[in-house]
């Protein structure tokens, strides 16, 4: 952790000059939230596409189409959780952000809005490790179709091996076989499915609602002299003991490879 | 609800929606270093020395304003209203604190302690965390000055005359409590310093259905919403059977 920065380093002043350098910053976030408001109208007016084809995923009570993860609702909201078919546990980052969504869920339901994570691991790897982290989300697993190759989030070891993949729009190198993301799915009342957004990388930093704190106080998200950004991460139950989780680390970079998976 | 109809809505080829999303890409990522900067320019802000001892009522007895960081160097307060004749917090401060609890932990892990705090005696606050299932410190400001010294009590004078300071400016308030976030910092010296405080929506960040619903083909879906755009919401054991729940009479009306 970096020296936090000491009183006689910072500047320290009156209430009266304080507030006005506050307002002055309260000018410039206040532009930022009008920005956030255009750019969601912006992603609402984007076209969608008709998903042709029938995702057939396994759930804890048996098979589930696309259509059924909407449970009702007209919108889903799908988390891409890293968690690769041979993997013991899913990724710390996407624990890390997956932890901050149980709390939303009962709120999104009551504007039409269902929600759930699909992983490429079988259901059987998944349903332990859900218990074992306490959440309540609906976790279901695409192991047995294409749902992951198609929405960018898994990649072969033949796309592996060819160097760069397709990811957040872009052929890119990436260090693991799966990718984090969220995708947004439309139903309407004839059933027909739609997509209509998906985003990657940073793009889903902002339903990590601790780095939203963290870039509020004096030391900020501190994680400039790490590896790569989330270097500090651990599931929230090994933060006593630092234990991370897959020797080999599939989720995250070798150590001579420095960049982060959602960077 | 709104109804968004297919119809209404253009449906494109694979293809021609990457076209469209790469451009919002851009635009997103331009919105994502403009969060960065203005970050670093919050981090950048002057520092005000704590000069006053606050005590909090606790579970756990009185504590200072120093205990509240609990060992660590910083400090994150919720202002939460639930003003001392309310019967329960009010509903958009509940909707905020449901987002609290999963994040307790990585905070820690980053130096940071966040806690809530109301001017409601802590007999009235337990029971409702009980109700809630919270587990995030929650602490009585109840006869101290601190809420009034951070701006989110506001009093029957300012109230009268509809000129309460509040988001950095006098304005009127529909109610004596207001809601914010402001961040702590202690040095190894046991000084304390106020770095930051945010009001108004400036806590939306961490309102993680709203940062959720921003990515949503319907949004907030506030629009139709009266009096304020929060109205649809419930504290969350009462979405079932939509009861609304006066927590005074200001909220009730």
């Amino acid at each position: 952790m970096s020296t936090p920065a000491t009183a006689k380093q910072h500047k320290v002043v009156s209430r009266e000059e304080w507030v006005k350098a506050r307002k002055e910053l309260l000018a410039k976030e206040k532009r930022l939230t009008h920005e956030r408001d255009a750019l969601a109208a912006e992603r609402r007016a984007l076209p969608w596409v008709k998903v042709e084809k029938n995702y057939i995923f396994e759930s804890p009570t048996g098979k589930k189409t696309l259509a059924d993860l909407f449970d009702g609702r007209s919108q889903l909201i799908i988390y891409h959780f890293m968690f690769g078919p041979e993997w013991q546990e899913g990724c710390p980052s996407c624990s890390f952000l997956m932890d901050h969504t149980d709390g939303a869920l009962i709120h999104l339901a009551q504007r039409d809005v269902a929600f759930a994570a699909v992983s490429h691991a079988p259901i059987d790897r998944i349903e332990p490790f859900k218990k074992r982290m306490g959440w309540k989300f609906n976790w279901v697993s695409s192991s047995d179709s294409d749902f992951n190759y198609d929405y960018h989030v898994s990649f072969t070891p033949e796309q592996k091996a060819k160097g760069k993949v397709e990811y957040n729009f872009d052929r890119m190198e990436f260090p693991s076989t799966e990718g984090p993301g969220i995708s947004v799915f439309y139903q309407d009342k004839n059933g027909d499915i739609f997509h209509t957004y998906s985003a990657y990388a940073r793009g889903t930093e902002t339903a990590v609602t601790t780095y939203n704190y963290l870039d509020l106080v004096p030391k900020g998200r501190d994680e400039d002299h790490l590896p790569f950004t989330m270097a500090w991460v651990r599931h929230h139950d090994r933060y006593d003991s630092g234990y991370l989780a897959d020797a080999n680390r599939p989720y995250w970079p070798d150590s001579t490879d420095l960049k982060s998976p959602l960077r | 609800m709104s109804t968004t109809a297919t119809r209404q809505h253009k449906v494109v080829s694979q293809q021609e929606w990457l076209a469209a999303r790469k451009v919002l890409l851009e635009r997103e990522k331009k919105l994502t270093r403009e969060r960065d900067a203005i970050a670093a320019e919050r981090r950048a802000l002057p520092w005000i020395k704590v000069k006053k001892d606050y005590v909090f009522d606790t579970p756990g007895g009185k504590k200072t304003l120093a205990d509240l960081f609990d060992g660590r160097s910083q400090l994150l307060v919720y202002h939460l209203m639930f003003a001392p004749d309310w019967d329960a917090a009010c509903l958009g401060c509940s909707y905020v604190s449901d987002h609290f609890d999963g994040a307790l932990q990585h905070l820690a892990n980053r130096d940071v302690t966040l806690v809530a705090v109301s001017r409601a005696p802590l007999a009235k606050l337990l029971p409702f965390k009980q109700r809630m299932g919270w587990r995030f410190k929650w602490y009585s400001s109840f006869g101290t000055d601190f809420n009034r010294d951070f701006h989110v009590t506001f009093t029957k004078t300012e109230m009268a005359a509809s000129k309460m300071y509040y988001n950095y400016k006098i304005q009127s308030f529909p109610m004596e409590e207001g809601q914010g976030l402001s961040a702590f910092y202690k040095d190894s010296a046991g000084n304390i310093f106020h770095t930051y405080s945010t009001y108004g929506r400036g806590v939306e960040p961490f309102i993680n259905a709203y940062n959720l619903l921003d990515l949503a083909p319907k949004g907030r879906d506030e629009q139709n919403q009266e009096p304020i755009p929060m109205a649809w919401v419930r504290h969350h054991d009462k979405y079932e059977n939509n009861y609304f729940e006066p927590v005074s009479s200001e909220l009730a009306t």
